[in-house]
């Protein structure tokens, strides 16, 4: 039988190699790329310099020289510059700038589904509902989101960039992202069906029988799959928040990523896709701390539960 | 609603997804201003475009882009979620670590983030929506294999096969037919379809995002159009222009893809 730790474990040793891993890999991936990485930025049949570029961008020297100048620079809060979308201004501001509207939109978008998984773990939220939040969740989230622009384009019209549009932009996108693609239907039904199937266990009855709570039994051994329900719920919504950060033009760090892909900035894409792999790690290291947490607490190995 | 209308129902879906993409025209019809925002009325079935093409065009050739590597990604989600039920019954706990393992680190990052970074490291001559199916297939992967696990759990693994194994079974029939047909099927399939109906709504997200910032899109090449530029002319219609008929074919096209994998879901469904 696996021990309670491996897992926690394994969580904790994958936050810790993403951030560095996923800069490797897109280092790696450049240089395997046909060409000179210096010439995609530059290439020399329409511009000269070239060599001085992979020169100023530490291009020269090959993939492990670039990539450990690049972490060392991170971890000081430098993450480089853009390559074409701005092309030399340094991407800690826009890393800076876009973060924070990001975390607004996944937070927002966050808090319905955090109330139906509640919901569905209380038996608050019948179970009829399941087949409405599931047609609700059909649609994809870039029609969500351009229903949302529809709104803010007729609404607002060329004050679209305002401040009170902004702030709309934003409640219409969490709504868009927390709805599409069935977030919130499959963090519903997930939970229940979790909950449903733990409340069937035996010892569940026989703490009933002993007059006590069925949430006291039943959330120790299921919190942990419900946190790696959850955990997955979120990395669905960064990833939808990609599409709604670009359909309603949210200063975010998908929209950010977006420009990078498609301009081919890969020094924005780098300090992106870094962002994006901190976050993740965090979401691991808190799953492992719950898993962790409701181990010692119950002092003994967690039961198994339906992932 | 019985199995056999849900499966008749998706089957007539998918056949005519792909049987629009197999008669899509390789480029689309000449401009004719005459018939410019034609309504479905005045050139049926579908109506047309600003510049009087048929969007009936605009649909096949959407179909033609989406049909292939849809059912490719799903065929891939299937295999694993299959070979995941079954590695579950063998009963190795290495095995599982490994499975378990490969979860954790494919699943890690969220899934578009890692699809744009593909699509950006694509070398140009190999741009298409296939990679990026296989990417987004790979990466639906592990859900796929941890669900149809919890299914060959519940079975009881490995104490299942050693019971029908007592019974005089062969291998091959408890693998193939108890465990993959009678018990995985509902799972693995709706996993598989769901991925199909991901993967079309990823190539009209990414190529509505590239015609938004009018750029090239990574999925399909300039001369063919996506069900996305169909949803862009019809988006129009918030600006007072004539192409609700447009918004409206893109928004059924959406609707039948994910009909057509609520379908296959219901008539898959265990008994």
């Amino acid at each position: 039988m696996q021990r309670w730790y491996v897992r926690p474990l394994v969580r904790l040793i994958a936050a810790l190699l993403l951030p560095a891993a996923v800069p490797a890999v897109i280092t790696a991936l450049i240089w395997a790329l046909p060409g000179d990485p210096a010439a995609i930025i530059c290439p020399p049949e329409v511009c000269s310099g070239t060599e001085e570029l992979a020169k100023r961008w530490n291009l020269n020297d090959g993939p492990v020289h670039f990539f450990t100048k690049w972490t060392g620079d991170a971890l000081s809060g430098d993450f480089g510059r853009s390559w074409r979308l701005q092309q030399g201004a340094p991407v800690a501001p826009m890393l800076i700038e876009s973060i924070p509207n990001t975390a607004l939109l996944v937070l927002f978008s966050f808090v319905p589904i955090l109330l139906g998984v509640i919901g569905a773990a209380t038996r608050v939220l019948p179970r009829a509902a399941d087949s409405l939040l599931r047609i609700l969740g059909l649609p994809p989230s870039v029609i969500f989101a351009l229903a949302a622009s529809a709104v803010i384009t007729i609404k607002y019209g060329s004050a679209a960039f305002g401040d009170e549009a902004e702030r709309v932009k934003l409640v219409l996108g969490a709504l868009a992202l927390g709805l599409a693609d069935a977030a919130l239907a499959g963090a519903v039904s997930g939970v229940r069906g979790l909950m449903e199937s733990e409340r069937k266990q035996r010892y569940v009855r026989f703490g009933i029988l002993r007059g006590e709570g069925v949430l006291q039994n039943t959330l120790p051994n299921a919190l942990p799959a419900i946190i790696g329900q959850l955990r997955a719920r979120v990395l669905h919504l960064l990833s939808g928040a990609v599409i709604v950060e670009v359909v309603l033009q949210i200063n975010g760090l998908g929209d950010l990523l977006w420009g990078g892909t498609l301009y081919q900035d890969f020094g924005v894409v780098i300090a992106a896709a870094f962002g994006f792999a901190v976050i993740s790690a965090a979401l691991l290291i808190t799953q492992a701390l719950v898993e962790i947490g409701v181990a010692l607490h119950v002092r003994r190995a967690p039961k198994a539960v339906a992932p | 609603m019985s199995r056999v209308i849900a499966g008749v129902f998706a089957a007539s879906c998918l056949a005519l997804l792909v049987v629009m993409g197999m008669f899509a025209p390789e480029h689309l019809a000449q401009p004719d201003l005459s018939m410019a925002y034609a309504s479905p009325g005045e050139l049926p079935p579908f109506g047309a475009d600003n510049r009087g093409r048929p969007l009936l065009e605009y649909a096949q050739q959407g179909a033609q882009v989406v049909a292939l590597p849809a059912m490719l990604g799903g065929l891939v989600v299937l295999l694993f979620g299959t070979l995941g039920g079954l590695l579950a019954c063998v009963g190795s706990g290495r095995v599982q670590a490994a499975v378990q393992g490969f979860g954790e680190v494919v699943g890690a990052l969220p899934r578009l983030v890692v699809v744009l970074v593909v699509a950006l490291l694509l070398p140009q001559d190999m741009r298409g929506l296939t990679p990026i199916a296989l990417t987004w297939a790979l990466l639906a992967a592990p859900g796929a294999m941890d669900e149809a696990a919890s299914v060959a759990g519940r079975l009881g693994g490995a104490r299942f096969v050693e019971a029908l194994r007592a019974h005089g079974f062969s291998r091959a029939r408890i693998y193939l037919y108890h465990i993959v047909a009678l018990n995985l099927r509902p799972v693995v399939v709706r996993q598989a379809i769901e991925t199909v109906m991901q993967v079309v709504f990823l190539e009209i997200a990414l190529s509505y995002l590239a015609l938004s910032d009018s750029q090239p899109s990574f999925t399909h090449n300039d001369s063919v159009r996506s069900w996305a530029d169909i949803l862009y002319l019809g988006y129009q219609v918030i600006l007072d222009v004539e192409t609700g008929h447009a918004l409206a074919l893109g928004l059924g096209l959406v609707g039948v893809v994910a009909l057509m994998s609520l379908s296959v879901t219901w008539a898959v469904r265990a008994r």
